[in-house]
């Protein structure tokens, strides 16, 4: 039996190896010795300690604000999220392992070389202290379906990098041909970014997490191609060509998931976007037939899948249990984690059940409480990590932070 | 074909067929008055259809298309000025560019029967100030999809008070991640998180019922 307080204070190592096998232990669906605290931030919350252009801009700036803040909060693992969504490149580069992931997230400076048409960024479209914004585009005709589904990446490479982002426009241009030699030599710097940050917590004994990522076919067309609106009405107006481009896209993402496995890799990270918007009709036609076929390969393939459900996931919540028991992890944002635990219990690791926003209006007693609560009715029998759903706020209170992080130590011990 | 017909396609989303009766309809010198009336009713049923759960966002997507597409043909045809159940002063706010769920909300408020000004995306909080002095709508609505847009939020009720505005203007935040803890936060009167609630409170606030 485990003490509660232990006194003997443990070394970054011990601590490192501690809080890993509490989160594996719960993605396989088993009972760690507390639940896991996992938070994560695209940028609001660590704004706690720089600007949000820093954030972006400036590695190093943006390597100490990580440090600081898990220097101020112990939790189990922290996810900083700080590039902006940029798998459209990934998809351009899926047939060299080498390069797809490297430009999967954009950093400020990638933004700046490629000038896209993607994203806005602090300091640049947006206020000083803001964060990046990913707002996406209508960059493809409804009449270049077609042609698009014959051949997604020479697709993505021909027409849909120059027109998306400006210093592209013209292939083969001087302009185009530095833009992409300047955009290697940033990567590389991204990355090596990534992997100090990787070794910056490991140094205070908190693990991460061995990520690569894909897309659900639909949402990519909505997010690069077509805008999330414009992709609604075309399964509306042009049902059969909709659903070829998203069959033709699941071999290149898979392959864009699987660049990482040699690495590595051994979770696929996969934010979902339009599940919400959907009728079960819709999703069971659509979006899920390619998303499934997608997870259950990397499954297959020794990568599980690490699913954020955007919104609410209520209505569909069942269509998870279609895939292998183990396969993954579900973040839930605005479906009741207490009722994905009841669905999917010995089935799927769930993972959220903190509201940013009780986070930044309630009282330390009213988080413990509410917290509190809630671990009574999910903990049990593991298979449960507890997270942000959505971004925490820069002007939520330490000292919610701080109750919060209490009552996993109080509450959450198997 | 009747105007029966017409909310009865509108209702299940029939497209082509909706615009079809339309352009029948004004072909055969039906009241452009009675056609668009019988859209906010199509409409209204579509809300109560997202309400029960048997429609989705996508569906509500697809009758704010519809409806838009509708009025592009019957409101030039309108002559005598219609008057509203109140005007909306609606805006994505400062440091935050998302738009698609400000312009569901329009889509439906205006089909309720609201005027809406829509103001944009990152509109600082001046800009809301000066707008409202403007138009002098009865109601603001303020909305945003990113936890950025909570501080801003508040930054434009406080604006609103330091011009003296706040007590001449209902506040309704709306937007995927807002709830009654933001809406306390920010010092709003209302928060809604879907389109549909949306219109129903802004009705409520002006004490039209809803």
């Amino acid at each position: 039996m485990r003490v509660v307080k232990e006194s003997k204070p443990k070394t970054p190592e011990e601590a490192l190896t501690e809080r890993r096998e509490r989160i594996e232990k719960a993605v396989e669906l088993k009972e760690p010795d507390k639940v896991p605290l996992i938070l994560s931030s695209c940028g609001d919350l660590l704004r706690k300690y720089i600007t949000g252009h820093d954030l972006y801009f400036n590695y190093e700036k943006a390597r100490e604000a990580v440090i600081k803040f898990v220097k101020d909060y112990q939790v189990d693992m922290f996810l900083p999220v700080l590039g902006a969504e940029g798998f459209i490149f990934a998809l351009a580069f899926a047939e060299y392992p080498d390069i797809a992931p490297a430009v999967r997230f954009w950093s400020g400076p990638m933004h700046d070389i490629l000038k896209d048409k993607f994203t806005k960024w602090p300091g640049r479209e947006l206020p000083e202290d803001s964060i990046f914004q990913f707002i996406g585009g209508q960059f493809m005709d409804i009449k270049e379906y077609a042609k698009f589904s014959e051949d997604p990446i020479a697709f993505v490479n021909e027409v849909i990098l120059p027109r998306s982002c400006i210093n592209l426009e013209k292939i083969g241009s001087p302009k185009a041909n530095a833009a992409l030699i300047r955009l290697g030599s940033e990567a590389s710097k991204a990355l090596k970014f990534l992997v100090d940050v990787t070794v910056d917590l490991a140094n205070v004994g908190m693990p991460s997490l061995p990520l690569t990522s894909a897309y659900a076919p639909l949402d990519y067309i909505g997010d690069f191609l077509r805008t999330p609106v414009g992709v609604l009405l075309d399964i509306r107006r042009y049902p059969d060509e909709v659903k070829r481009a998203c069959e033709a896209l699941v071999e290149p993402i898979i392959k864009v998931a699987l660049a990482l496995k040699p690495a590595g890799a051994k979770y696929a990270f996969i934010p979902l976007h339009l599940n919400e918007y959907l009728s079960p009709k819709l999703y069971n036609e659509f979006y899920w037939p390619t998303l499934k076929k997608i997870i259950i390969t990397l499954y297959e393939q020794g990568i599980k899948s690490f699913v954020f459900f955007e919104g609410w996931h209520d209505a569909h919540l069942e269509t998870i249990l279609d895939l292998p028991k183990g396969w993954g992890v579900a973040l839930f944002e605005k479906t009741d984690v207490r009722k994905a635990k009841k669905v999917l219990a010995g089935h799927t690791c769930v993972m959220g059940g903190i509201p940013s926003s009780l986070l930044l209006e309630a009282s330390p007693d009213k988080i413990k409480e509410y917290i509190k609560n809630l671990l009574k009715e999910v903990k049990v029998g593991g298979g449960f990590i507890l997270a942000n759903s959505v971004e925490i706020p820069k002007d939520v209170p330490s000292e919610n932070l701080r109750a919060l992080i209490e009552v996993v130590e109080e509450e959450g011990r198997y | 074909m009747s105007l029966e017909d017409l909310v009865e396609a509108f209702i299940n989303l029939e497209e082509e067929k909706v615009l079809k009766n339309v352009e029948s309809l004004v072909k055969m010198g039906k009241n452009p008055y009675e056609i668009l009336e019988a859209c906010r009713r199509a409409a209204e049923v579509v809300g109560e259809r997202f309400e029960r759960g048997e429609y989705f966002l996508s569906e509500l997507v697809y009758a704010g298309e519809i409806f838009n597409n509708v009025m592009k043909i019957v409101l030039p045809l309108i002559k005598r000025e219609i008057k509203p159940l109140g005007t909306i002063l609606l805006g994505t706010v400062q440091g935050d560019v998302h738009d698609i769920g400000k312009n569901i909300f329009k889509a439906f408020a205006e089909a309720a029967g609201f005027k809406v000004i829509d103001i944009g995306v990152d509109t600082p909080p001046e800009k809301f100030v000066e707008a409202v002095k403007i138009y002098k709508p009865d109601i603001v609505g303020m909305s945003g999809l990113l936890t950025i847009a909570y501080d801003a939020m508040k930054r434009t009720v406080e604006a609103l008070k330091e011009a003296g505005l706040r007590d001449k203007v209902k506040v309704i935040i709306g937007g995927g991640r807002v709830d009654e803890n933001i809406k306390r936060y920010t010092g709003a009167d209302e928060w809604a998180d879907n389109a549909i609630v949306g219109v129903k409170k802004c009705k409520q606030m002006l004490g039209l019922g809803g």
